[in-house]
């Protein structure tokens, strides 16, 4: 009997989930080209098509030459980064809404953010750090600032959830006020500018040097999280009934803190603070396809490519000079947030 | 014996919770905890279910040694259906049911087309499968209670240990619940060990009873040998009545107003009414 009917459902289901994902990879696509065509430099697309011909003919026409560095040293590798980072930030926040059964926990909530901006606040203070410095100062501060927030929790151990944003409130608060302290320290004229600029968020300094870390760093996290996404459906139901299902959520638990945190980090340390992905792309997905992780994952995913890469467009695109990235994403995230609250008000979990 | 527990002892932070507790359940057995709130009947439960080591003692279940078992293991041969069930996520009962197949995953392995088949055949057999596609989240408490047990039954069908199943439920959906767990050992030889706070259900439904007292076994064995009023006077720390129905059920009656705690005093002599 039923047997017939629910398997019908399910396989409907899942169909249309692989239309929904087919038709956000070509939407990322499709922005892609748009993001790689316009800009302040004007690349029409025969122009394209002449550039990529004198790459493999590795010769560049006189009159193409300064387009072509635009196009392969600027546009390409920074909508490349964009994606990426926008692919880590919504990943590392649909594992923790996930992990700590919390839809209000971002990367940014919990203080993530801001640790890693204080690592790489203080790398870029230190007189002749390697990017590589900065790199692991962000992570190292991004992670313990996670960590402070899940002990003061496990402290209190009253009503969790609220607890855990509480707590990362504090997190974020010290954090934030060690960054005012860094740029108070910091010289007015070189460092406070370069602080400041970089914190705002931006695309604009990414470079192919920054896709060497960011590809195996995010992209390998993405895959790993991406391959074991099953497990957070069974983690979200809490530690005890995870045990009594006969997963090892410690385990589990510490390697997508890990890998969410060294994404979010490795984003902090190579544009600065993008606010707002990590929150809202998990609750599109959600709504889209449902909180089973298994399709939500790789929707938020997806979608978190493309919404980063439209806001760096815009950001490129809306004023003659650039705005920094992370008012675009506000703008958006901020009442689409909103909105997603309230159209998901009855589904028992908000 | 499928479940045997040997003087067991577990403390929080120094604080006794269970004193040298032995319990035994057999094959096909429905064995009820019976105590007070704080008496240990969670604990005892999460110390069967290998959630909680016993600082003394020993667990064995199917010859299996808890303390020595990982966790897949003991999952695989014992379910729970837990007292609380927090909001999570908006899942389906499905999605949730499904979940019982945890302990058969790898590291990268997802619920099947066949996992779906076997979730759904559980909540068939439970005559709820109209659930399956419903939100976890929006059904009712009872409904929500067959959820989770389709789910252990999924899990592991030999060993099945609920705390409190009948919390919240109104007075049919008690009946039909433990009516629905009955079956199970009667059909399928199910070994359950569950907590509950009515004696009357207790009576009904068990096969074996274990009187829990501050973490001391007051008295454990057979419904006939254990559910007397006075064990039960003894157990709730209040005076009951038994009073049996023509057709031979046997019904504990707490006797707190004036006239009942008369009858009862002239019954019991010397018990104590408070604590």
């Amino acid at each position: 009997m039923g047997d017939i009917s629910t398997m019908e459902i399910i396989t409907d289901a899942s169909k249309r989930h692989v239309r929904l994902k087919t038709g956000l990879v070509m939407g990322l696509v499709g922005v892609l080209v748009i993001s790689l065509w316009i800009g302040w430099v004007p690349i029409a697309p025969n122009e394209l098509g002449d550039i990529v011909r004198a790459w493999l003919g590795g010769d560049t026409g006189e009159t193409l030459a300064g387009k072509a560095l635009v196009f392969g040293m600027v546009r390409i590798p920074r909508a490349l980064i964009t994606v990426l980072v926008g692919m880590g930030l919504s990943a590392a926040g649909a594992v923790y809404q996930g992990l700590f059964r919390n839809p209000l926990v971002s990367p940014d909530i919990l203080g993530v953010s801001a640790g890693a901006t204080f690592g790489a606040a203080l790398g870029l203070l230190m007189a002749g750090s390697s990017w590589l410095t900065i790199q692991s100062l962000a992570f190292f501060f991004g992670l313990a600032a996670v960590g402070m927030a899940l002990l003061i929790a496990r402290l209190v151990a009253v009503s969790p959830m609220l607890v855990l944003v509480l707590a990362g409130l504090v997190v974020l608060s010290i954090f934030n006020a060690s960054i005012t302290l860094l740029k108070y320290l910091s010289d007015p004229y070189n460092e406070l500018p370069a602080i400041v600029f970089w914190m705002m968020g931006s695309m604009s300094r990414a470079q192919w040097g920054d896709l060497r870390v960011a590809v195996p760093v995010i992209g390998g996290s993405l895959i790993l999280i991406h391959t074991a996404r099953y497990k957070l459906n069974v983690l979200s139901l809490g530690d005890l009934q995870a045990r009594s299902l006969g997963l090892n959520p410690g385990f589990y638990r510490l390697l997508f803190i890990f890998l969410s945190s060294i994404m979010v980090s490795v984003s902090v340390a190579i544009c600065g603070q993008v606010l707002w992905v990590g929150l809202v792309m998990p609750h599109i997905a959600r709504t889209l396809v449902g909180p089973n992780h298994e399709e939500m994952l790789p929707v938020a995913v997806l979608s978190g490519g493309i919404f980063l890469l439209l806001a760096d467009t815009a950001a490129r695109a809306l004023t003659m000079a650039e705005l920094p990235i992370s008012v675009v994403t506000a703008f958006i995230g901020a009442p689409l947030f909103a909105y997603l609250l309230y159209r998901n008000r009855g589904s028992g979990w908000s | 014996m499928r479940i045997v527990g040997r003087d067991l002892h577990f403390a929080y932070d120094g604080k006794p919770v269970l004193t040298a507790v032995d319990l035994e359940v057999g094959e096909g057995e429905f064995c009820v905890l019976l105590g007070r709130n704080g008496s240990g009947k969670t604990t005892l439960i999460y110390c069967l279910a290998g959630l909680l080591s016993p600082q003394h003692g020993s667990v064995t279940i199917d010859g299996l040694d808890m303390s020595r078992a990982t966790r897949n293991d003991i999952a695989r041969r014992v379910s729970l259906v837990p007292q609380e069930h927090a909001d999570i996520f908006p899942f389906r009962v499905l999605d949730v049911v499904v979940m019982g197949r945890t302990a058969t995953f790898r590291f990268a392995q997802r619920p099947g087309p066949e996992d779906y088949r076997a979730a759904l055949r559980v909540l068939v057999e439970l005559e709820a499968e109209a659930l399956a596609e419903r939100n976890f989240n929006r059904i009712s408490g009872g409904e929500r209670r067959i959820a989770l047990l389709a789910r252990a039954m999924l899990q592991a069908e030999g060993t099945l240990l609920l705390d409190e199943p009948t919390n919240h439920l109104d007075f049919n959906n008690q009946h039909r619940l433990l009516d629905k767990i009955k079956r199970l050992c009667r059909e399928k030889g199910t070994s359950v060990v569950a907590s509950l706070h009515d004696p009357n259900l207790a009576a009904r439904f068990a096969d074996r009873v274990v009187m829990l007292a501050d973490g001391r076994v007051l008295a454990g064995g057979t419904v006939d040998r254990v559910m007397t009023a006075s064990m039960a006077t003894r157990l709730y720390q209040t005076p009951v009545r038994r009073i049996e129905t023509h057709d031979g059920e046997r019904l504990f009656v707490p006797c707190l107003s004036e006239t009942g705690a008369a009858k009862a005093d002239s019954e019991e002599a010397g018990i104590r009414r408070w604590t």
